[in-house]
């Protein structure tokens, strides 16, 4: 009876991994299958014609890589900024307890909040209309917590004794973040980032009220009224029309692209997070 | 740090370069050729135009109004209620062609016999009063209908030939829908399916448009010559709709719209065009 | 210097959420000086009505949150146990790499999937329910589940890890099996981990717009009656998100009390997705603070 239970247990679990495992595996084939007729040299370089139906994604890439860039500048040193503030300059477990809190809570909230909010902040009252910059922002605060929960865990990992020896040797606090902590942390950083921008680079609903548009658009020239084209937006808008077959190949191509931009992403943040993992468990 | 410092000065650049962009959002019945035309003069004149479909007809008149766009697009006029909520703004409405709104149907209705359909039967349907195919001398299938989401110039149209106007039109509670594409994909799958689509999307091979009957029993099929005659009730004007008069890059757009190869844009896509009107 | 910095940006990070939430304080104030407790409670929402009840969506939300918990939870936590307890730790790298790769499929993707897909596929597996189309808050419950499949594995792997080795090798010791040691030892000891990982993947649930938007229905005022029927699952309905991200959003800018009404919804959606947050963390805190 118990090794029967023993059995049990065991092929249930493995079912259920195996269910897991392929399903999402399944998936990623089918639109590997659908969308690989479509890649070709022209589909990357091109630009969208006939709402979809011919010509390929270039400037969706050019707009999803600015804002990503965006997002990436605004959300580092606002990220650096919270990690060495809860661990080196916060006082006081209380505190540093209430900021971890508020980023786990920040952490959870939906990215369609962010659009909205920056629908109303920099769409309306600032007046920016549709603006790279607005996306760029807003996807940055959605990265926000992801990155910098990841530097505070890498910061954590320093060995205390690369800390004492530099107070030993008599540097002050900012010395050692700047000697010690920050280079120590470098790869955390990277790494933190990385993940965000796995997942903002996949993200329609924040851009969907401050960025981007369906066509047209090229390399904005301005804050305002700048709007950029980007691959979710434009997933987003054809899954719409999927009714038509020379938009169907190539709507299965561009979620392949993004797709293969998500797993790049996710796939270079994974060398720092093995070491990591090494060197804490090592 | 500093790599933030130099990325920032590398996007400083390009502002400093300012050519006109012309900007354009709204229905996404007029977005066809229009979109087209912004493909034509971006090749061929180098003009910098950015087309949009968020929000309908309805985004594109809000959108106008707020001076996010110089171009609105809109598959209706301008109600007195939107002019009274943008009072500075000189709404311009410039016609560009006419399209009607077909009643569409799921391919087992129309094969199941119900091909017409009167405007008593429609207002009996929107307000639930008829649920099933039955009713309409078809197979006995539920009806689904999908209701265009509020805004659409499309929805306008409809609930103006059922109540006069839209503020008359009691709150209903369908299942929603958004632009042409989305409209013709879910009734296309859907058994039973009703909705209202713009008649040149309805293709006659996936989703089929209903005629309307009249009370002296005739039915008015969406063609284009009935469209043009205005003896099809469900007909609206496309507009491009401008802040006054349109000026500069606006003013060449819409100048190559009213012209012969704009024109036959709207033809192609299904549209008629200004001089098909009679 | 650095401290002064340090200080300055995380205010600025802070202060823009700070700012997100006064906003979305400050400009739904109209619509619940118009409704009151009945902006929560009612269940009817006419905007041209004036009429700003948002029970509707928050069941919608609520339900289908639920139904993809309900669906995902097992499978996920079985296949936690799987990765945690049985995998041989060679193969445990690539396979907990791999789900987290999955984890991270854009929503929109999953929206593709689920129009071209799902919905069809709901369709005529209950068409003996009647359904009115594919476009139910059961599809949508069913394509979260799917989303949030692989959080709930990492997730419920990594609490089921934090439980020391020692307690394994004494319930070996004591002459326990495997399984045994598993459901007896280390599932009550990994509980509260396990309870964060699943709030924690409920409350993405809640927040997911794009990939339900299009399978959803959007279809208004759909409240089940008497209230424990399971007839709005087969029905079109709609969730806080997919209101947030339709057409009334862009609609509403002009008028004061709808567009507090949707400024609302967000505030009702923070609220919810925050305390799932809150709760998730403080539930799963580990000892090492």
């Amino acid at each position: 009876m118990r090794k029967l239970t023993d059995v049990g247990v065991a092929i249930v679990a493995g079912c259920c991994a195996l269910i897991s495992v392929g399903l999402l595996v399944g998936l990623v084939a089918v639109i590997a299958a659908r969308g690989a007729p479509a890649l070709s040299w022209s589909f990357f370089t091109g630009q969208i014609r006939l709402v979809g139906a011919a010509g390929g994604i270039f400037w969706n890439l050019v707009g999803t890589l600015i804002l990503l860039v965006t997002a990436c500048a605004a959300c580092t040193p606002l990220a650096v900024g919270i990690a060495l503030l809860e661990r080196v300059w916060l006082t006081g477990e209380r505190r540093r307890s209430w900021l971890r809190t508020a980023l786990y809570a920040m952490n959870g909230l939906p990215s369609v909040l962010f659009g909205l909010f920056g629908f109303i902040l920099f769409v309306q009252w600032l007046g920016w209309g549709k603006s790279w910059l607005a996306g760029g922002l807003v996807l940055a605060l959605s990265m926000l917590p992801t990155v910098t929960l990841a530097l505070i865990e890498r910061l954590r990992a320093i060995p205390a004794r690369y800390v004492e020896a530099a107070a030993a040797a008599g540097l002050n606090r900012a010395q050692i973040v700047w000697a010690v902590l920050l280079p120590q942390a470098r790869g955390g950083l990277i790494t933190g980032t990385l993940l965000g921008l796995a997942r903002a680079a996949g993200e329609t609903a924040p851009i969907m009220f401050t960025a981007t548009i369906f066509a047209g658009a090229t390399f904005p020239t301005a804050i305002r009224d700048s709007p950029v084209l980007s691959l979710p937006y434009h997933i987003f808008i054809l899954a719409q029309d999927s009714f038509d077959p020379a938009v169907g190949t190539r709507l299965w191509g561009a979620a392949l692209v993004l797709l293969g931009l998500v797993f790049s992403l996710s796939l270079l943040a994974l060398p720092g997070r093995l070491k990591q993992h090494e060197e804490a468990h090592g | 740090m500093r790599s933030s410092i130099w990325l920032l000065a590398l996007f400083a650049a390009p502002l400093l370069a300012g050519a006109e962009t012309l900007r354009i959002n709204g229905s996404t019945t007029v977005n066809l050729p229009v979109a087209e035309a912004a493909e034509i003069l971006r090749a061929e004149q180098k003009l910098d135009i950015q087309v949009d479909t968020q929000g309908g007809s309805a985004g594109g008149i809000s959108m106008l109004g707020d001076g996010l766009v110089q171009i609105g697009m809109a598959s209706k006029h301008v109600s007195d209620d939107d002019r009274a909520k943008y009072p500075a703004v000189r709404f311009y409405e410039i016609q560009i062609g006419e399209d009607a709104v077909a009643l569409i149907v799921s391919r087992d209705v129309w094969e199941g016999g119900v091909k017409a359909v009167t405007r008593q039967q429609m207002k009996d349907i929107y307000e639930g009063r008829i649920t099933n195919w039955e009713a309409l001398g078809g197979k006995s299938q539920r009806i689904a209908f999908f209701n265009k989401e509020p805004g659409r110039g499309t929805w306008e149209v409809f609930v103006h030939w059922l109540y006069g106007n839209a503020k008359a039109a009691p709150q209903v509670n369908f299942p929603e829908v958004g632009g042409n594409e989305e409209t013709r994909n879910k009734v296309a799958s859907t058994r039973g399916a009703l909705s209202q689509l713009s008649a040149s999307w309805a293709d006659g091979q996936k989703v089929f448009a209903l005629g309307l009957k009249l009370d002296a029993g005739t039915v008015i099929e969406p063609t284009n010559a009935n469209i043009a005659t205005r003896k099809y009730p469900l007909s609206r004007p496309l507009f491009l709709l401008t802040r006054g008069e349109p000026e500069g890059i606006a003013k060449i757009f819409v100048d190559f719209i009213l012209g012969e190869r704009g024109q036959e844009l709207v033809r192609k896509h299904g549209y008629l065009r200004l001089k098909d009107l009679k | 210097m650095t401290r002064a910095l340090s200080w300055f940006l995380s205010l600025l990070a802070l202060g823009a959420l700070g700012l997100m939430l006064g906003i979305f304080t400050w400009q739904s104030g109209p619509v619940w000086q118009a409704e009151g407790i009945g902006y929560l409670t009612g269940g009817r929402w006419f905007f041209r009505q004036h009429q700003f009840g948002a029970l509707p969506m928050i069941y919608g939300s609520v339900v289908v949150s639920l139904v993809a918990l309900f669906l995902a939870a097992p499978i996920g936590l079985g296949a936690a146990v799987f990765t945690a307890e049985y995998l041989p730790p060679r193969a445990r790298m690539p396979v907990k790499t791999l789900i987290e790769l999955l984890a991270g499929i854009p929503s929109v993707v999953y929206g593709l999937l689920g129009i071209l897909l799902l919905r069809d596929w709901v369709y005529e597996r209950f068409a003996r329910f009647d359904p009115l189309s594919g476009d139910t808050l059961l599809t949508a419950g069913v394509l979260l589940a799917v989303m949030i499949l692989p959080t709930i594995v990492t997730l419920g792997d990594d609490a089921l890890r934090a439980v020391p080795a020692a307690q394994r090798r004494a319930a070996r010791a004591l002459g326990l099996l495997r399984a045994e040691s598993i459901l007896h030892v280390v599932l009550p000891q990994a509980r509260r981990g396990l309870g964060a990982a699943l709030l924690l993947a409920t409350g993405r649930a809640l927040g997911e717009t794009v990939a339900v938007f299009l399978v959803v229905g959007r279809q208004d005022n759909n409240l089940p009656s008497p209230w424990y029927s399971l007839r709005p699952l087969l029905e079109s309905g709609q969730m806080l998100t997919t209101k947030l991200g339709g057409a009334e959003t862009h609609i509403a800018w002009s008028d004061p009390v709808h567009w507090a009404a949707i400024v609302g919804l967000g505030l009702i959606l923070l609220a919810l997705t925050g305390a799932l947050a809150l709760f998730g963390a403080a539930f799963g805190r580990r000892s090492d603070a």
